[in-house]
């Protein structure tokens, strides 16, 4: 219990009475800044994070969203990241990637294809085509020897392509032993390449 | 454990954003090879609008990539998409909405080498459960040789109807390449290595059975 002689009151209402007088609006000014504090907007990835913060999230929730990542990792694997490498011919191709082709059914399982071309005074030598996105940089061509032919491998699907080979990043030459792909989209020569269903 | 819960629930949404580019952004990718920003923002804006429309889409970006390769200008890139994805709509009509977009480019190749649209709706009536990517390619190769689009057609649906596979008429096509080579006339080849492949399949009465497999 406490009595009004206690010296602790008495001594904080002595303090008290020192202090000087509010000054007239100062709580109304204090209260607009407030307001105006509150009203900034905070940035969106700091209301993103509130928010987030701020949402229960309850233990079967948790275990679903694991579930769920783990399901999505399972289905995706071979898929990203290797989705190029798949039909990329003249490189190693990953152990997943081999994976996924082996589980494509046969009538659209790339099989690998050898391709040759005798370019004597070539630097380099790249086959092109739509197997491999007509991209010079995915399929460079490694020279027989000091002097012999270009080669490299490709990995098409069984069916009709076109290609050509790219001779010093510059000039798009036809492969002089395959048939010719008619085209009159553009101007130049193409060849055809045949690959059966393996 | 709440933190814990969340945090992990923050590197699984970062890992997401970090991995979608990858499934979305492939083709996207690619279409970096396409120097001219112009060029690039028809191909990628006409690639949308293909996709949209439920065509396939890589024969198109493939397309625009192989006359990047050809040097040829956007105008010209642009004359060859539009025709391209009209074939491709018509051939997905004609195979059917089950086409893969691998058979749905075979068939607008067909398409491109005049090949009659009946001839190719009745080539995948005789094999509605599989692919016939293989044989529409054939048939393109033939015409392209000489032969006229509907003596070839007529060759391989038949070959086909007595269950002819996609490889017998790879070789076909190889055995009546190297006889145009040797100067026989492109007909008078197929006519002749036709008959070869004819007499290595089964007779008429088991080709249904072995059509079903």
């Amino acid at each position: 219990m406490i009595e009004e002689s206690d010296e602790l009151i008495v001594r904080a209402a002595r303090a008290l009475s020192g202090m000087p007088p509010t000054k007239a609006g100062a709580v109304a000014r204090v209260l607009m800044a407030v307001r105006a504090n509150q009203a900034r907007p905070l940035p969106f990835w700091k209301r993103a994070m509130r928010r987030f913060d701020e949402t229960s999230v309850s233990a079967k929730a948790a275990g679903l969203l694991m579930a769920a990542s783990l399901v999505i990792g399972f289905f995706a694997r071979g898929t990203v990241g290797n989705a190029r490498d798949s039909f990329a011919g003249g490189s190693e191709l990953s152990g997943t990637a081999l994976q996924s082709i082996a589980n494509m059914p046969a009538e659209s399982r790339p099989v690998p294809v050898a391709v040759a071309v005798e370019l004597a005074n070539a630097k380099t030598v790249a086959v092109v085509g739509d197997f491999n996105g007509w991209d010079p940089s995915v399929t460079p061509m490694q020279r027989v020897g000091k002097d012999g032919p270009w080669s490299a491998t490709v990995l098409a699907k069984p069916g009709r392509h076109t290609y050509a080979f790219m001779v010093d990043g510059a000039t798009l030459v036809a492969d002089p032993r395959a048939p010719r792909a008619k085209s009159s989209d553009f101007d130049g020569d193409a060849s055809v390449m045949m690959v059966r269903t393996p | 454990m709440s933190n814990f819960i969340r945090w992990t629930a923050r590197l699984l949404g970062v890992a997401a954003i970090a991995s979608a580019p990858q499934f979305v952004g492939a083709q996207e990718a690619r279409l970096l090879a396409i120097r001219d920003d112009a060029t690039r923002d028809f191909v990628r804006q006409f690639v949308e609008a293909a996709r949209v429309r439920g065509t396939p889409t890589e024969p198109l970006v493939s397309r625009a990539l192989e006359g990047v390769a050809f040097k040829a200008d956007r105008k010209r890139i642009e004359q060859a998409m539009a025709a391209l994805e009209k074939r491709l709509r018509r051939s997905r009509d004609l195979l059917g909405a089950k086409a893969t977009a691998d058979e749905v480019a075979a068939g607008a190749d067909a398409l491109a080498a005049d090949v009659p649209a009946g001839m190719i709706q009745e080539m995948k009536k005789l094999a509605p459960q599989r692919q016939i990517t293989v044989e529409l390619g054939v048939l393109t190769e033939l015409v392209a040789k000489g032969i006229s689009p509907k003596v070839a057609a007529e060759r391989i649906k038949e070959l086909m109807a007595r269950g002819a596979t996609g490889a017998q008429l790879t070789e076909l096509n190889a055995a009546v390449q190297q006889d145009v080579a040797l100067g026989i006339k492109p007909v008078a080849a197929l006519e002749l290595r036709g008959r070869g492949v004819m007499s290595l399949l089964p007779p008429p009465a088991s080709v249904n059975s072995a059509q079903r497999r």
